[in-house]
């Protein structure tokens, strides 16, 4: 089965079309894991909704300052700010990312077993027996 | 007088070949027979044994497989279609179309030697690549029906055995869940392809291409695998980690299959097949390598695609 991936974040940012959401949620049902996926983006997206503003901190839009500050102090603040920024969007970022798009291998058992089907050796001699489905139950 | 030293000069003038029998005939023969079996399959693994029992019958070249052991498995096969079921539950189905071109075996067998199994007449072959013994194959002289197989590795060890232990010439009809009825169908297409035509002494037969997903299979006459290309990673929690030519595989074996997959830096790969453990690393060797996409790289296609 081809899970959801990408799929999962133009759906919670409501750029599908009614009948691409309709068979994403007929999908959902029945993928406990692009559910499972789904549940947890949208943890992320309310927690980081839900942070408090933060008022600047002084000195990096002089402008707002009574006092005028020398430019000369405020670069170390502005370039600290500056990538305390950049790690937050990239962390977000990596929370948010859904994970790579992935096909199961007993999709690809599948058509292995229908291709060996063909083979003129195919009988007793090519018969298995699909653990790997059986453990994943 | 003469007459008999035309028959004995003629006999030692044949050609030792023709004494041989001719493994596609005698593979053939055991796909056209019908039949109801049990079989026990047991493998030795580098992961250590793998066993199995199922019952099997076989009808009009479909083959039906109910495993006792793991118990609520049934696979349905034949003619380009599987279904896998479980519990009474179809899990997976494909219907491919393929050419179903057989491969130049590179495999001779003996003139065989009779013998008896379960109270049948048989008769026992070995099938070997030049002085390399790699099968036993017992046939029934009867049916045709392939009662054991034995597989080696080029060591001489035994991979895995194949052996009936109930034997019924008189099979009940079976129903096959075919083509219109499968999930995934299939037809064979003109691939352009990566994937060698030649594989460490394996044919590519044919090739087949989804959305995203494109396979070959490839065969020596008797063994066989299928190689996948995707452009995404392939699920496999299950297995061993193994280092093979430097490379970073996961590696899993059931009853008469191994299993590897492995991440490239387009998507993943993963084979499937019956080869025996001598000839893995030969035919990875061949494939394209595994290659990690680190954890920029992730996000950029995560953010990018």
């Amino acid at each position: 089965m081809r899970h959801a991936g990408e799929n999962i974040s133009a759906y919670l940012d409501g750029e599908m079309r009614a009948d691409e959401v309709r068979r994403f949620l007929e999908h959902l049902a029945g993928c406990g894991r692009c559910s499972a996926e789904v549940t947890a983006l949208q943890g992320v997206r309310s927690a980081v909704r839900s942070l408090p503003m933060i008022e600047l901190p002084r000195g990096l839009v002089p402008e707002a300052d009574s006092v005028p500050t020398p430019l000369r102090r405020n670069r170390g603040l502005i370039a600290a700010v500056a990538a305390a920024v950049v790690a937050a969007v990239i962390g977000i970022a990596a929370l948010v990312t859904p994970p790579p798009e992935s096909i199961s291998l007993e999709d690809l058992n599948s058509r292995f077993g229908a291709r060996v089907s063909l083979d003129p050796a195919f009988g007793p001699a090519k018969v298995v027996v699909p653990e790997i489905v059986e453990s994943g139950r | 007088m003469r007459l008999l030293t035309a028959i004995a000069v003629a006999v030692l003038m044949m050609p030792a070949t023709a004494l041989a029998s001719d493994l596609d005939e005698l593979l053939a023969d055991g796909r056209d027979a019908n039949y109801s079996a049990e079989q026990i399959i047991t493998c030795s693994t580098p992961e250590g044994a793998k066993d199995s029992v199922v019952r099997i019958r076989q009808n009009g070249g479909d083959l039906y497989v109910a495993a006792s052991v793991p118990s609520d498995v049934e696979v349905t096969s034949g003619y380009g279609g599987w279904t896998l079921s479980l519990a009474g539950s179809v899990v997976a189905s494909t219907a491919l179309d393929g050419s179903g071109i057989e491969a130049e075996p590179r495999y001779e067998v003996d003139e065989g030697t009779p013998a008896a199994f379960l109270g049948r007449r048989v008769t026992l072959y070995e099938m070997r690549d030049g002085d390399l013994l790699r099968a036993h194959l017992m046939f029934d002289n009867e049916v045709g029906a392939l009662m054991k197989a034995i597989t080696y590795s080029d060591d001489g060890d035994v991979y895995c055995e194949r052996r009936f232990i109930a034997f019924d010439p008189s099979p009940p009809p079976l129903s096959f869940v075919r083509r219109a009825d499968a999930e995934v169908v299939i037809d064979e297409q003109e691939v352009d392809s990566s994937l060698p035509e030649e594989l460490a002494g394996f044919h590519r037969l044919d090739e087949y291409a989804e959305d995203g997903l494109t396979f070959a299979y490839y065969s020596d006459g008797f063994f066989s695998f299928a190689v996948f290309e995707t452009d995404v990673v392939v699920d496999m929690d299950q297995g061993a980690r193994v280092a093979i030519n430097d490379g970073e595989y996961r590696r899993a074996f059931s009853p008469g299959q191994v299993t590897f997959v492995w991440e490239t830096r387009s998507g993943g790969m993963a084979l499937i097949g019956d080869l025996p453990p001598d000839m893995h690393e030969e035919v990875l060797d061949e494939l394209p390598a595994p290659g990690r996409v680190g954890w920029w790289g992730r996000l950029w296609r995560g953010l990018f695609g």
